[in-house]
């Protein structure tokens, strides 16, 4: 009886060991990583950029220093729970939206074995039986990189998880229809009614408060919602856009800045210790120019920064191997280089934080340099 | 086929009369059709009745009186009759699909409809075809055509592009050669666009395409190529375009950007100067590979016969496929010339919800609101982004359980957007069989009478694990 109910409920639940769930916040449209963090310690910095340079930042250590309006976020570096890994991105030179979102998102092509998107390929490879929601997407449908997950599903709300017109007597009957399923179609009915038990109890919890009002906020409590529900939650989805800043940059990105700052923070108030049983990882598909345009903007860039919180990270750190804004260093019309491969925090923060040793599976084509970013 | 916006009004006008509206059309096609006939066959025994199985993998599912149909037939004649859709009248879905202006458009005059008329047009159409078609191993082939040479709506000029490709590619040739079938995809301004063909030129190759027929439409990726064989194949490809402006959406070869070098694909040499012709003789080494017979009667045994079909079954069909130099009429009757039943597949969301349609007898017009059931589920026609199109194996789909059993119960309720059920007075039991081609167990019938209702039993039969599966 025992085993049989562990067997359950690590169908139902998922995560029956101790790996961390994802949260991918993804900054679409090219978040500039040079205004989110800025080089303080640069002297190109404030040159290239007359009008957008930061004025005062908070500073992080003796080079790096954060935008004002990032200040939310700034306990979580200080208490070493949040990392920033800077000049990193994707070794694609396109600087198209659509192509370099896709070409980050699947990570990968499927002559080289690599189909669907990363996370899905994430959660396809990874040991261990998944639940009725191992993946959500907050949003309309479903991003690039949760295509071909498992068990994967677009939501806007926890609401929408629910048999609304269905009586007592027909959720018991599917009870019994899929309990005599000896297929994994029966496991996943079964789980699929644990979820909808789990989910009715979160929606009689209070609502948790704190989260900005705006769609990201909403966002990122829905997930927090489904954590804390312990449905089994793995890979969770959730996009911030508008980044691509061309024209009058600053209004615009200070807004920007503060939403994905207040959502972060309220996120891990929210979850409190279970953070450490969740990975935040913050990306975008390119940084921007490094000098200021004409429109008071910047163009489509190269490198940028990722945000790293939660989980087993080794935060209170700046991890980069800074290539520099000055002459000869730039890359391309004028960007900041890429010395990180994007894939090489991914690669290590599915290896040491979500509990999956089999990266090859999800970067086949690739060969992750480790960059010590967790414990 | 290329009609003005004018003569085609005209000629529909005759319909509209009608009706002039959904309603209208509905009743016209009940007409054609007969409608829901007062008794029809069911099975009664305690496994899956192999006629049943029959129709179940050769359509979207058994409607009221199919499976009277293929026993007055007989298995080989009904079969037959399936490979051969031109000789079945299929007056009362037309009725319904015609009217779509769009679906009659040329490639380039597709552009007058918005891009939001145009996408909706083809994905009712596709909706409605697959309910309401007798040609139903046609659709059922269109259905794996389309995912064997996907197409994303959301790139670019596909939303357009699509509706003239799903007609003059997949629709044209689902029945005939293998090799007309890849050389109208490769040669269709929607595959130019969503693979990148059109910016394949000589100095400046963009081996999308070229990658994606090796691996996933013609030799599969284990199939025996190699990297120079993609860069090569793209090379004899560059040079193809979709015209813009006037004459948008034509499809022109321009030998300026053609890259006339000497090429080898797959050990064999094309000499120099080929022009145009290049793509012909690419055609010729890739239809006629053994690799790409294997790979073709593979998924076909696949999505036919078993997710792990039996390797002398693979080898007999790759074998017909070869044969007849890719007829696809024959390979497909060899594949299903022996089927008796064999292990169940899971539904697809897309034939989840269409058999429960066609079970139900429901009259529909497959409009965006019912279709938002397919979205949600994650299988909306022709969105699916990557070219190895939807996925066929089932853990993939089997997340969407709780989205089946809403639309279960919203059905049978009588409360879904666009679907009333026509099949409202049989008892549970009875329409469990019809559904999944058995009697109830003892556990199913006692699930079914604890439901309280006549239409909770109908939404549970369609909920249970028996009709995920075909």
């Amino acid at each position: 009886m025992d085993t049989r109910r562990a067997f359950l409920r690590s169908l139902c639940f998922g995560r029956a060991d101790d790996s961390a769930a994802l949260v991918v916040v993804f900054l679409r449209g090219g978040a500039d990583g040079l205004n989110l963090v800025v080089p303080e310690f640069e002297p190109e910095y404030r040159r290239l950029r007359p009008t957008l340079a930061v004025g005062k930042t908070l500073p992080l250590d003796e080079r790096f220093g954060l935008h004002p309006g990032l200040e939310p976020i700034r306990p979580l570096f200080q208490d070493r729970r949040l990392a920033v890994v800077h000049a990193v991105g994707s070794d694609d030179d396109t600087r198209s939206h659509f192509e370099a979102q896709d070409l980050m998102e699947r990570a990968g092509r499927p002559l080289e074995g690599a189909s669907g998107g990363w996370l899905a390929r994430h959660l396809r490879s990874k040991p261990g039986a998944r639940g009725a929601i191992a993946a959500v997407a907050i949003g309309p449908t479903l991003p690039e990189s949760l295509r071909g997950a498992p068990s994967a599903c677009a939501l806007e709300s926890l609401e929408e998880v629910a048999l609304p017109q269905a009586s007592p007597a027909f959720t018991g009957a599917l009870e019994v229809l899929y309990r005599a399923e000896g297929s994994g179609a029966g496991a996943a009915g079964q789980a699929a009614l644990r979820l909808l038990e789990r989910v009715n109890l979160a929606k009689e919890a209070k609502a948790p408060e704190g989260y900005p009002e705006s769609g990201f906020g909403r966002s990122l409590r829905e997930v927090a919602r489904l954590l804390r529900a312990d449905v089994g939650l793995e890979a969770a989805c959730v996009d911030l856009g508008g980044w691509d800043t061309h024209f009058a940059q600053g209004p615009l990105f200070t807004s920007l800045v503060e939403d994905l700052a207040g959502g972060l923070a309220a996120f891990a108030k929210n979850l409190g210790p279970r953070m450490e049983k969740t990975l935040v990882v913050v990306m975008t598909e390119f940084g921007r120019r490094a000098y200021e345009n004409a429109t008071l903007g910047t163009d489509h860039g190269r490198g940028s920064v990722m945000f790293l919180l939660g989980g087993p990270t080794r935060g209170g750190r700046v991890v980069t191997r800074w290539p520099g804004l000055g002459e000869g260093a730039l890359e391309g019309p004028g960007d900041l280089a890429v010395t990180i491969d994007y894939r090489d925090v991914l690669a290590e923060a599915l290896e040491k934080a979500a509990g999956n040793p089999r990266t090859a599976e999800v970067f086949p084509s690739f060969n992750p340099t480790p960059r010590g970013l967790f414990a | 086929m290329s009609l003005s916006r004018r003569s085609f009004v005209a000629g529909s006008a005759a319909a509209a009369a009608l009706g002039g509206c959904d309603q209208g059309y509905s009743l016209l096609s009940k007409r054609l059709s007969g409608g829901v006939p007062a008794s029809f066959a069911r099975p009664d025994g305690a496994s899956v009745d192999p006629d049943f199985f029959l129709l179940q993998r050769t359509s979207f599912g058994p409607a009221p009186g199919d499976l009277d149909r293929l026993r007055r037939a007989g298995r080989a004649a009904w079969l037959e009759e399936q490979l051969h859709p031109e000789r079945i009248d299929d007056a009362a879905c037309q009725v319904l699909v015609r009217r779509f202006e769009s679906l009659h458009f040329s490639p380039g005059a597709l552009f007058e409809f918005k891009r939001e008329v145009a996408e909706d047009e083809l994905g009712r159409a596709t909706l409605l075809r697959a309910v309401h078609s007798r040609r139903q191993l046609y659709e059922v082939l269109v259905s794996f055509w389309t995912d064997h040479l996907n197409v994303f709506q959301g790139k670019g000029d596909c939303a357009w592009y699509k509706t003239a490709e799903d007609r003059d590619v997949v629709r044209a040739h689902a029945l005939g050669k293998f090799r007309d079938l890849v050389r109208a995809s490769a040669l269709s301004p929607a595959m130019l666009v969503y693979l990148d063909g059109r910016s394949n030129r000589k100095g400046k190759p963009n081996e999308n395409y070229a990658r994606e027929l090796l691996e996933l439409h013609t030799l599969g990726v284990h199939g025996g190529y190699t990297q120079q064989d993609v860069m090569e194949v793209a090379r004899c490809l560059t040079g193809w375009d979709i015209q813009e402006g006037w004459g948008r959406g034509k499809v022109v070869f321009d030998p300026d950007r053609h890259d006339d070098g000497e090429k080898s694909v797959l050990g064999t040499r094309i000499p120099a100067g080929g022009g145009k012709e290049d793509l012909e003789r690419v055609l010729d080494l890739v239809c006629r590979h053994p690799s790409t017979a294997r790979h073709v009667a593979g998924k076909l045994c696949r999505r036919f016969v078993a997710d792990e079909p039996p390797a002398a079954l693979v080898d007999r069909v790759a074998a017909r496929f070869s044969a007849t130099n890719g007829d696809l009429r024959e390979t497909v009757r060899e594949t299903l010339r022996d089927l008796e039943p064999g292990p169940l597949r899971f539904k697809r969301p897309f034939h989840f919800m269409v058999s429960a349609l066609r079970g139900l007898a429901c009259d529909t017009q497959g409009k965006r609101s019912l279709r938002r059931f397919l979205e949600r589920m994650g299988q909306a026609p022709f969105q699916y982004p990557t070219p190895d199109g939807y996925p066929e194996d089932p853990e993939p789909w089997y997340g969407t359980l709780v989205w089946r059993w809403n639309f279960a119960l919203a059905l049978a309720r009588g409360e879904a957007p666009d679907a009333r059920p026509g099949l409202r007075d049989l008892a549970p039991e009875a329409v469990f069989a019809h559904l999944a081609g058995r009697s109830p167990s003892e556990e199913e019938r006692g699930a079914l009478a604890s439901a309280s209702s006549r239409e909770e039993a109908v939404a549970l039969a369609l909920s249970s694990p028996a009709f995920q599966w075909y």
